[in-house]
Order: C-alpha cells, then sequence, then structure tokens
C-alpha cells in the first residue's frame, strides 16, 4: 500500500485512475523482466513475420512457429530421446571427470607450490593450444567410440575448473588462515574449513564456465563418425537442407546451457550471499 | 605470567624495494604477570603488533624467546586466544558457527559447543544475532563475536590486536566499558596492542611504550587508577591522574611519532 500511495504523491495531481497506478507501479518494480520479453517478442515476431510473409527463404530460416511445432513432434514421437541420451551420456561423464579431476588437481596447485611450478607450463600449454586438434590423436588412441568423445570434451573442460579453483584456493584470506592457525586449527581443518569454503565461489564459477565448453565440445564431439547425439543431429539436418531440424538442436542445446548456467549462478548465490551482499566487506 | 627475553625480529624486505632485512623488533625483554592487564603502546611500524604475534606464537622470532608459564613458546596453544582488529570472521559462517570454528579447531565436542557458543553470546550481548551472518553486523558486533570467539575457548592469556581501531571512537569507548566488564568475572591475563593513549590509560595495570621502528622499549607506566573502572569510566577519564598520565605518555611518544613520520616520508 505504501508503495502505492507513494507512487500517487509523486504524480501531480495524485487522482490518476486505479489501473494506471498499478500499471506504473508493476513497471517499477519488473522493469528489467518486461523490456526483455518485449525485446523478446519483437524479435520473434519480426523473425516469423519475415519467413511467413515469405521475404526470406524457407531453406534458409524457418520460422518459430515452424521451429516449435517440429520440437513438439520429435520429442511426441520420442525420435529425438536418443540424441539427447547419447550426448547426454558424453557430456555427463566428461562433466564428472572435469570437476573431479579439476578441482583436486587446483586445490593441490594453488597449496602446494611444487605441484603449482610443475603443473603449470602444462597448463599453460594446453589452455593456450585449441583442444579441438587433439581430436584426431584421441581417435587413434581411444577409437571412434564414446571414450575418445569423452576424453575430448573432458579436455574441453577441465582446465577451466583447475584455473579457477587454483586462482579460489590462492586468493584465500591470509588473515582468515592466520585466525584458523591462532586457534590451533590442524593443515587439514584450516582446507576444510578455511580454504575450500572460501574458495568454492570461484569453483562454482569455473564449473559454470565448463557446463558451457563442455556442450560445444560435445557437439564438435560429434561431428566425426558418430550416429547419434544432438551434434549429430544437427550435422545431419543441415546436410539434408532440413533447417527446422538444425533449430531444434540448437534450441535443445541452448536450453540446457541456460538452465545449467541459472542453477549453478543461484547456487554460487546460496553458497557465497556475502559477496551479493551491498553492505559486504 | 609470559616472559619476553631478547626477542629481535626483521622482516625481509622485497626485492623490488631493495631487499635486505627491516629490522621491527630490537633487543625487546618483558614480564608480564599473571591477571595483569598491559597494552603495548607505540607509533606505527614499531614491532608491537609482531611482538603480539610472536608471543602468540604465530611468528617465530628470529632471536630471543618467549615463555608463557615457564614454557618456550613454539606455536599457538589452546590457552592463548588472540582478537584481531579486522575481525577476521569466517563470513560464510553465521555468529554462532564462526564461534564455533573456534571450538572445533580445539576438539569441542557438538555439546559443549552449543553450551559456550550461547554463553559466550549471551555475554557480549549477541544472544539475539546468533545466525547473523558478518555482513549483516555492524562493525561493533563483529568484533563482539570476535572477542567471544575468543573467550569461548577459556584461554588464560588474550591478546589483542589493536581490537577496536576498525570502530568509530564512540562505539570504541563503548566496547572498552563492556571488555572491562566482561574481564571483571574471571582472572584473565591480557595484552592489548593500541594506538590510542586513552584507551591504554584506561584499560591496562601496565603500558609498555615503544620507540620507533625498530622497537625497543622506551619505558613502562604502572597505571594506578582504581578497579572497576567500568561503572565510573566518565570521572576517571576527567580525573588528574588520567590526565597527568596521557601528558606523560604523549611527552614520551611525541617525539617517536615524529621521528617514525620522517622515517615514513624518506621511504616514501
Amino acid at each position: 500500500m505504501t508503495q502505492l500511495d507513494s507512487t500517487r504523491i509523486a504524480m501531480p495531481g495524485g487522482t490518476r485512475p486505479f489501473a494506471s497506478r498499478l500499471l506504473a507501479d508493476i513497471w517499477k518494480h519488473h522493469q528489467t523482466l518486461i523490456t526483455r520479453l518485449v525485446a523478446v517478442s519483437i524479435v520473434l515476431a519480426f523473425w516469423e513475420w519475415s519467413v511467413e510473409s515469405g521475404r526470406v527463404n524457407e531453406l534458409f530460416l524457418s520460422s518459430p512457429t515452424t521451429i516449435a511445432a517440429r520440437l513438439y513432434q520429435s520429442f511426441a514421437d520420442g525420435s529425438i530421446w536418443k540424441h539427447i541420451w547419447a550426448s547426454g551420456e558424453v557430456a555427463l561423464w566428461s562433466f564428472g571427470l572435469s570437476v573431479g579431476v579439476g578441482v583436486p588437481v587446483g586445490v593441490l596447485m594453488g597449496r602446494v607450490r611444487l605441484v603449482r611450478d610443475t603443473l603449470e607450463p602444462f597448463i599453460i600449454a594446453k589452455y593456450s593450444s585449441p583442444t579441438i586438434a587433439f581430436l584426431p590423436l584421441l581417435i587413434i588412441w581411444f577409437g571412434i567410440g564414446v571414450l575418445s568423445k569423452v576424453v575430448l570434451v573432458f579436455l574441453g573442460g577441465v582446465f577451466v575448473i583447475i584455473i579457477n579453483t587454483e586462482a579460489g584456493v590462492s586468493n584465500v584470506d591470509r588473515k582468515l588462515i592466520e585466525t584458523a592457525r591462532s586457534f590451533t586449527a590442524s593443515e587439514s581443518q584450516i582446507l576444510r574449513k578455511i580454504v575450500l569454503p572460501s574458495s568454492l565461489p570461484f569453483i562454482i564459477a569455473g564449473i559454470r564456465l565448463a557446463v558451457g565448453r563442455i556442450l560445444i565440445y560435445v557437439v564438435i564431439a560429434e561431428l566425426f563418425a558418430s550416429t547419434a547425439g544432438l551434434g549429430y543431429l544437427i550435422f545431419q539436418a543441415g546436410a539434408l537442407y532440413d533447417t527446422p531440424m538444425i533449430f531444434v538442436g540448437v534450441v535443445i542445446l541452448a536450453t540446457v546451457g541456460i538452465l545449467m548456467n541459472s542453477f549453478l549462478r543461484l547456487l554460487e548465490r546460496k553458497i557465497a550471499p556475502w559477496r551479493f551482499s551491498s553492505r559486504g566487506d | 605470567m609470559i616472559d619476553v627475553n631478547s626477542i629481535s625480529h626483521a622482516f625481509a624486505r622485497d626485492p623490488r624495494e631493495g631487499g635486505g632485512a627491516l629490522p621491527v623488533i630490537d633487543d625487546v625483554s618483558l614480564h608480564i604477570e599473571r591477571g595483569s592487564f598491559v597494552s603495548l603502546l607505540g607509533p606505527s611500524g614499531c614491532g608491537k603488533t609482531t611482538l603480539l604475534r610472536i608471543m602468540n606464537g604465530l611468528v617465530t622470532p628470529q632471536k630471543g624467546e618467549v615463555q608463557v608459564d615457564s614454557e618456550v613458546v613454539r606455536k599457538p596453544a589452546r590457552n592463548r586466544a588472540m582478537v584481531f582488529q579486522e575481525f577476521n570472521l569466517l563470513p560464510w559462517r553465521t555468529a554462532a558457527e564462526n564461534i564455533a570454528f573456534a571450538l572445533e579447531a580445539q576438539g569441542f565436542g557438538a555439546k559443549a559447543r552449543a553450551e559456550r557458543i550461547k554463553e559466550t553470546l549471551a555475554l557480549v550481548g549477541l544472544e539475539n544475532f546468533a545466525n547473523y551472518y558478518p555482513h549483516q553486523l555492524s562493525g561493533g558486533m563483529k568484533q563482539r563475536v570476535g572477542i567471544a570467539r575468543a573467550l569461548s575457548v577459556s584461554p588464560d592469556y588474550l591478546f589483542m590486536d589493536e581490537p577496536f581501531g576498525a570502530l568509530d571512537p564512540q562505539i570504541r569507548e563503548i566496547m572498552q566499558i563492556e571488555l572491562l566488564k566482561l574481564l571483571e568475572r574471571d582472572n584473565k591475563t591480557v595484552v592489548l596492542v593500541t594506538h590510542s593513549i586513552d584507551e591504554a590509560i584506561f584499560l591496562s595495570d601496565k603500558i609498555v611504550m615503544f620507540s620507533a621502528r625498530p622497537g625497543k622499549i622506551l619505558t613502562t607506566i604502572d597505571v594506578d587508577l582504581p578497579r572497576p573502572r567500568w561503572q565510573n569510566d566518565e570521572e576517571i577519564k576527567a580525573s588528574p591522574a588520567f590526565t597527568r598520565y596521557r601528558q606523560e605518555i604523549w611527552h614520551l611518544l611525541k617525539r617517536e611519532v615524529t621521528k617514525s613520520l620522517a622515517d615514513s616520508i624518506q621511504a616514501v
């Protein structure tokens, strides 16, 4: 009520109809959301119109409604699941490996100077070279099955986790470690109760970046010698000029990416509320 | 009882700034009686914080040794607790959990932890803020948590490194009064590092005055003001005796502060 009242007081005259005041109030509180919805709607409408009116050849661009229909159909007849499972298998394995290897290696590098100095040149060398260049080698080593794909995607995802974890661990506030020491905490307590919680936001940020890379590399891995998967689906559809199907693959990948990203952002905020506090210190 | 025996200490200077050693403490010896409140007072950079950290066992001195109850200090121990200028609370833990951290480090069980957290939070008047995170608390409240954390492990020795330095002057005075009230319950030995002459006089039995860097002991002053001081703090601070102490200390300190200022200007 106070919100409404103050809005009215701010308005000259102060006797505007209720509906108009209500709209002003909604706008004030949801400005960002409304702007985004309007922007997306305008782009979608223009897109739809440009295809449906025949101004853009349907071979090059499918209308949003066509894509939606195809998306619905591919779920309804179940044909899409094969591809989702194939990509999901590779993505999940490499995600698990990236986190399982990346976090411990990053922690060790951040805590133990010898480990950092030993591994750093390799990490820099690998991080600076295009992962995709390793694919032919990986196929020679691991064949064309799931394994070579998992290794490729793992290589694409793990380093950003290592680098972020190391940054988090080596940036732990020394004063907090000293405080723990002053209360006679053991090294293992310092690791578990100071170092890890304090670097958790960095670790999660690293995982968030890794998820993006993993999705990209899953698609790239499926470019070669695949029989299923969302990447396979997209390139197959491309070869057949099945434009709506390309978009179906893209939409699913984008949705997974957005969902994972929002989930990890939410987790970041839950885990480190003090980082997002205006008061902070 | 603390015995500081001929401590000297130097920091390694950054090679970019010419390297070498920067002496901070020069041959300091000191005796602190059990149950007394001693302040270390001196200009910035005189090594008083380093000396406190040496006494606690966080820093190993290059020369000399510290004995606490006739045992040589080599690392932090359970009967010594520290309160820090920047509070040093873990931001991901609530007030209660921050106190729990100290107790976990010293191996207290869950039940003992819960009891002590409740007790010490009540002691510093924060029983209603147990579940607040540090970023939700004011500076004064954060330091209350810092003090509660130190007291929770029932230390014999309480080391305070400019505990009220980050607080505004009014809160600072209130916190001094609260500290005296808290300490009245049991006979802890307190060593306080401070810049504030008034704070040192108001709280201490003994004030140890340091020279500019490298810190040497200039003199030791016994503060003979009646206790308890927290009840009539205003009268005590307005009393002729208090004023005389302040004058005497400032007279000695002024020269050292000027010296350390000239030093720091040269360094720039």
